[in-house]
């Protein structure tokens, strides 16, 4: 490991033995009920990265984290299943599936057609749950799904519990596509990226890692809805409708789609922020439009190049100040 | 035979690309397709690659049909390509340029020895290493790309217009790079519009036009025959 590897790993492990601390310490019921979402929103949006990754700009994310939601919650109620870390796994594991069997004819289309093609699927999603009321719930939804069993003892009642098992999910989750990107797979992905009919030429079956990068990021969508559902033990078919799904784009945008901090800051900053502006939630989707814009055209490498950009500004000032003197 | 493509037409869509071509190339040799803009040059390379399904007629490298394998496959058995107007990962360094070209291979040690032999050909690349491809110069990013091809190990090197944009002074090296790349035993398939440095490196040429072969021959016989050469060759 060279010095900025390790001193990253630092403050990684920094940040998590503090996420864990405040979890133990802090009781507020709210303040960790937003944590969990943070935490779900992260994982969303970076998972939504690792598809952009190859190349392909997703606008399906909401439909698999749906379907993730409603495997759970119907296999939970109706179907009768007894484990609900068995159902977890299958929520996501289908979601997964369904990228694949939709991503070889999708991942055909290149460009905007492939992101018009995501669209259409959460809206497909949608309108199959709310018409399908003998499994779904139609409008309604489902209510009443149980809670994750205990496992090594630990109850989940308490938002701390749900908290600590979030954090567990979350880092599994992102320690996983931070080795994806960092592989050999990651690295086709981004030649993909950069240069679809070379990569092509030079022996990459493109197809192949496209649907791939399309069924990882659909595999841990799923499995968001998943545990969402096991969370708040309730689901309708508009909370990862459209909207959330242009708000997930929105995260990594905003956060920083060329680093893989940048979504994790993006969907932080953007859950916290509807919470802590109350008053102005009717008038959230323009606000957040307003804030995509503003990155868009200030900050284009996102909220994590803020850093590098004001440094740069000190230096010419402290560059520019001998001349003023003089 | 190391290449033989047999009567090979290519559609796109309902508009004919290629019509019958054939053209044969014997392992060792360089040989040139010359034409204009819009011939079907680039086409017959995509057919042979893979990249483009042809609609009749056959592909045979080295003996066995290739026409309707993937482009996996194809890069495999022994034929890379350096597509037109040098396509590079252009937010890639130099290295994992090269580093992709040996996509398909397993083998550390020939790798790092073709590596070393597209060093010891382009030794500017080795200079820029560390450096993001789209940086680099025209000339500079040529050599990348035909280094890249290089590092499948090819048998056959397919070029897609190599002096398109180049200053005439780096197309004279060019041509003594692919002959260089030739006498270390790679066969050239050599696409192109500029007769000059075909004439330079090239002994078999077949003229396209319109996508159809309507010569084939000597360049040296074409360039030193007048009507020809102002009909074609320009």
């Amino acid at each position: 490991m060279n010095k900025t590897k390790r001193s990253r790993f630092g403050i990684a492990a920094v940040f998590l033995v503090a996420l864990v601390l405040f979890g133990v310490f802090y009781s507020g019921d709210y303040v960790l009920h937003v944590g969990v979402l943070v935490m779900i929103n992260v994982v969303l949006a970076s998972s939504l990265r690792l598809i952009n990754l190859s190349g392909q700009l997703s606008l399906a994310h909401g439909g698999f984290v749906t379907l993730g939601a409603y495997a759970s919650a119907v296999l939970l109620t109706k179907v009768g299943m007894s484990s609900t870390w068995l159902a977890l796994l299958i929520s996501a594991v289908l979601a997964a599936v369904i990228a694949v069997v939709i991503g070889i004819p999708f991942t055909r289309l290149k460009g905007i057609y492939f992101t018009i093609t995501g669209i259409f699927f959460v809206q497909v999603i949608v309108l199959t749950v709310q018409q399908w009321r003998s499994i779904t719930g139609g409008n309604g939804g489902l209510q009443g799904v149980p809670r994750p069993d205990s496992i090594l003892g630990i109850e989940f009642a308490s938002k701390t519990s749900f908290f600590m098992l979030a954090i567990v999910l979350m880092v599994v989750s992102l320690v996983i596509l931070w080795a994806i990107e960092r592989s050999r797979i990651g690295m086709t992905f981004l030649g993909i990226k950069q240069a679809d009919s070379l990569a092509e030429s030079i022996g990459i079956n493109t197809t192949v890692y496209k649907v791939a990068a399309f069924a990882i990021g659909g595999f841990f969508a799923g499995l968001m809805g998943g545990f969402y559902v096991q969370y708040v033990s309730a689901v309708d078919p508009t909370v990862f409708g459209f909207l959330p799904t242009i708000y997930m784009l929105i995260y990594v945008i905003v956060g920083g789609e060329d680093s893989f901090l940048g979504p994790m800051v993006g969907a932080a900053l953007l859950t916290i922020l509807p919470e802590v502006a109350r008053p102005l939630q009717s008038w959230m989707p323009l606000l957040f439009a307003a804030i995509l814009m503003v990155i868009i055209f200030l900050l284009p490498e996102g909220l994590v190049g803020l850093p590098h950009r004001l440094v740069g500004l000190l230096k010419k000032r402290t560059k520019e100040q001998p001349d003023a003197t003089s | 035979m190391l290449l033989e493509l047999r009567d090979v037409s290519v559609y796109y869509g309902t508009a004919m690309a290629v019509t019958d071509i054939s053209l044969k190339q014997e392992e060792g040799s360089i040989v040139s397709v010359i034409g204009a803009n819009g011939a079907g040059k680039s086409t017959i390379l995509k057919s042979i690659n893979g990249l483009v399904s042809i609609h009749s007629g056959t592909i045979e490298f080295d003996g066995k049909r290739i026409d309707g394998s993937g482009t996996d496959a194809i890069v495999k058995a022994g034929i890379a390509c350096v597509p037109e107007s040098r396509k590079l990962f252009p937010y890639m360094t130099v290295q994992s340029n090269l580093r992709l070209g040996a996509y398909l291979r397993k083998d550390k040690q020939g790798i790092q020895e073709d590596l070393e032999r597209v060093f010891t050909l382009f030794p500017r690349l080795k200079e820029r290493l560390k450096q993001k491809a789209g940086s680099l110069s025209g000339g500079e990013q040529q050599m990348l790309a035909i280094g890249r091809a290089l590092m499948s190990k090819p048998r056959l090197l397919m070029m897609d217009e190599p002096s398109l944009g180049l200053a005439p002074i780096v197309i004279d090296t060019l041509a003594d790079t692919i002959l260089e790349i030739n006498r270390g035993g790679v066969s050239v398939l050599l696409v192109e519009q500029n007769a000059g440095l075909v004439s330079r490196v090239a002994q078999d040429c077949y003229v396209i036009e319109v996508g159809r072969i309507v010569l084939e021959g000597d360049i040296k016989d074409m360039m030193s025959n007048d009507s020809v050469r102002r009909a074609f060759l320009g």
